[in-house]
């Protein structure tokens, strides 16, 4: 097979012969595949919305392929509308992944394993287990599907785990002409590091291969301790736990602290009743109602007597992700790890000093180092700090005063998540963003992928 | 008592309702029998699984469980209307589209009669 280099790939006038070398085109035959007049559209906070012309569900690749030869206005790829950006918006269409799922094959040997890339993540779990493997982690909330998933570098706790895209070994990419790429390391290493973390960009993941792990069990333990004692002690235990993160509370002295680690232990996860709320719940929903300087005591004197929680073991998948029912809007920075601390402590600072009136933990967490051209951990390990708001409220006047702190310490965001950085800026945070913008623009030349948010990301006007 | 250090902290337990809707406020005329007219496919019982299912099957943090009559009685009391623009645009918890992003407006009445009657109105 001919190698797709990134210099090949830009030379226009090779392009249809090689791809069309690489995968016949297929006929424009009709299928029928839901195309419709659509219901408005909106992300899983409410805070990205959109009126698309309509919504295309492909139940198989081939679908898809015949779709774009159909179509020619704008596209954009939407999972299960988990990302906080308004990477899926568009007044054209919704090309909606959910029906491509399922365990297409796995390998014994090398573990590894293909899944349509619609699936979401939290149905990898049973089907992995099934075949004898487990993710090497998940993020807390595993509702996504694969493909959104690994477009924005989405990614778990552990400074010796990846995010999920520097677990995917090959991908099938269905691009806007229609056009099927198979991409690997070995095959095409420039075009496959971009389309790991490609923001929706580049055109349709159909298929994503992943390297797991044999079926593991976790066991997780949480409690409460002082923000500042975990924090001086945080590298070293992040180094002895496979997952160490802590969730600092706002107007408080006080973080959860969550470990999690492999363990033969025997299964015992008891599920708390899915409506149930505690006293301690109770004590933070009165909280809305008290002024931020007043809190500090309150919560204090809470946490302080809050027992640690039951330890509890299960199979990987089962003690990585949880349900969060509770809707909110997220912003979150990786920045290098010397920078983790006292940027984590400012944020906590000035929200103590601006009483800004937040009740939401942060998130403040260790993730490993990778060599994906827009991953936010490229090139090293850094530390993840996230900031959450409540849904039902403008997030703006929260985030508008901690985002210029994450620029202070050499933020990247997440892709997935709220921030105002647009190209000027992310082309110095991003050193392989201006390759990957020759890779879109030779995969996608007309832009029908784009759409505002990305203009503004790409630096590419209207 | 257990206090749920991780879920109760985390997300600040606020009002944690869940996927539910909130509080059910009848604001609209009620019908005689909503959504009564909607049948769901064998396709979409497998749509259903994996969207609405995610909570509605647990009621996770208060959605109405499928076959809990009483539960959606109270839904089922505000109308078509209403359930409709919660389900579509969201509401308290409840996120817009109920995950299912390939969904349209039968669809979502076909789901919602399947939880609140069954297959059978």
């Amino acid at each position: 097979m001919k190698r797709f280099s990134r210099r090949r790939l830009i030379a226009g006038a090779m392009f249809g012969g090689l791809l069309a070398g690489m995968t016949p085109r297929i006929g424009r035959t009709a299928e029928a595949a839901a195309v419709s007049d659509s219901l408005p559209w909106h992300n899983w906070s409410g805070g990205q919305s959109a009126q698309p012309t309509g919504r295309f569900a492909p139940e198989t690749e081939q679908q898809l392929i015949d779709f774009l030869g159909r179509d020619s206005g704008p596209l954009r790829p939407v999972g299960s509308g988990h990302s906080f950006s308004g990477l899926v918006p568009t007044d054209g269409h919704l090309v909606v992944l959910d029906r491509l799922t399922g365990l297409r094959s796995h390998d014994p040997t090398t573990l590894e394993a293909t899944l349509g890339a619609g699936i979401r993540l939290a149905e990898t779990g049973p089907v992995l287990e099934g075949v004898g493997q487990g993710m090497f982690n998940l993020p807390d909330i595993d509702r996504q599907t694969l493909a959104g998933a690994i477009s924005t570098a989405t990614h778990g706790t552990g400074q010796s785990l990846n995010t999920l895209s520097a677990y995917v070994t090959a991908l099938r990419l269905v691009t806007p002409a229609g056009q099927v790429l198979e991409l690997d390391a070995a095959r095409e290493p420039s075009l496959f590091a971009a389309a790991q973390v490609s923001l929706g960009a580049l055109g349709f993941i159909t298929e994503v291969r992943m390297r797991n792990r044999a079926t593991y069990r976790l066991k997780r333990r949480n409690w409460i301790a002082p923000t500042e004692d975990v924090l001086k002690d945080f590298e070293a235990q992040a180094r002895a736990h496979q997952h160490f993160e802590m969730f600092p509370l706002t107007h408080s002295e006080y973080a959860s602290v969550q470990v999690i680690d492999d363990t033969d232990e025997p299964i015992y996860n008891p599920q708390p009743p899915p409506d149930q709320s505690d006293a301690f719940d109770e004590l933070m929903r009165s909280l809305v109602s008290v002024p931020p300087a007043a809190r500090r005591p309150i919560i204090d004197a809470a946490v302080a007597a809050t027992p640690p929680a039951e330890p509890v073991v299960d199979v990987s998948y089962r003690i990585l992700a949880n349900v969060r029912n509770y809707r909110f809007n997220e912003m979150e920075y990786s920045v290098p790890l010397d920078a983790g601390a006292p940027c984590l402590r400012e944020i906590l600072r000035t929200i103590d000093e601006q009483q800004i009136d937040v009740v939401f933990p942060l998130e403040y967490r260790y993730v490993a180092g990778d060599d994906l051209w827009l991953s936010m951990f490229s090139g090293e390990p850094r530390a993840s700090i996230s900031v959450h708001h409540d849904a039902r409220f403008d997030y703006r006047p929260y985030f508008d005063i901690v985002e210029p702190i994450f620029w202070k310490y050499g933020g990247r965001p997440h892709w997935g998540k709220l921030h105002t950085l647009k190209y000027a800026q992310l082309v110095k945070l991003y050193p392989k963003l201006k390759d990957f913008l020759e890779m879109r623009e030779a995969l996608d030349p007309t832009g029908r992928m784009l759409n505002p948010h990305l203009r503004a990301l790409f630096g590419i006007a209207t | 008592m257990r206090i749920r250090v991780f879920g109760s902290i985390t997300f600040l337990s606020a009002a944690l309702f869940g996927c539910g809707e909130g509080d059910p406020k009848t604001t609209a005329a009620p019908l005689a029998q909503p959504f009564a007219d909607a049948k769901i496919s064998s396709l979409g019982k497998q749509r259903w699984a994996r969207t609405c299912a995610m909570c509605h099957v647990r009621g996770e943090g208060g959605a109405p469980k499928i076959g809990d009559a009483g539960a959606w009685s109270t839904r089922l009391a505000q109308g078509e209307t209403l359930i409709l623009e919660h389900t579509v645009n969201g509401f308290g918890n409840m996120p817009p589209l109920g995950y299912c992003m390939d969904c349209e407006r039968e669809d979502l009445r076909a789901y919602i009669a399947f939880m609140a009657y069954g297959e059978g109105a």
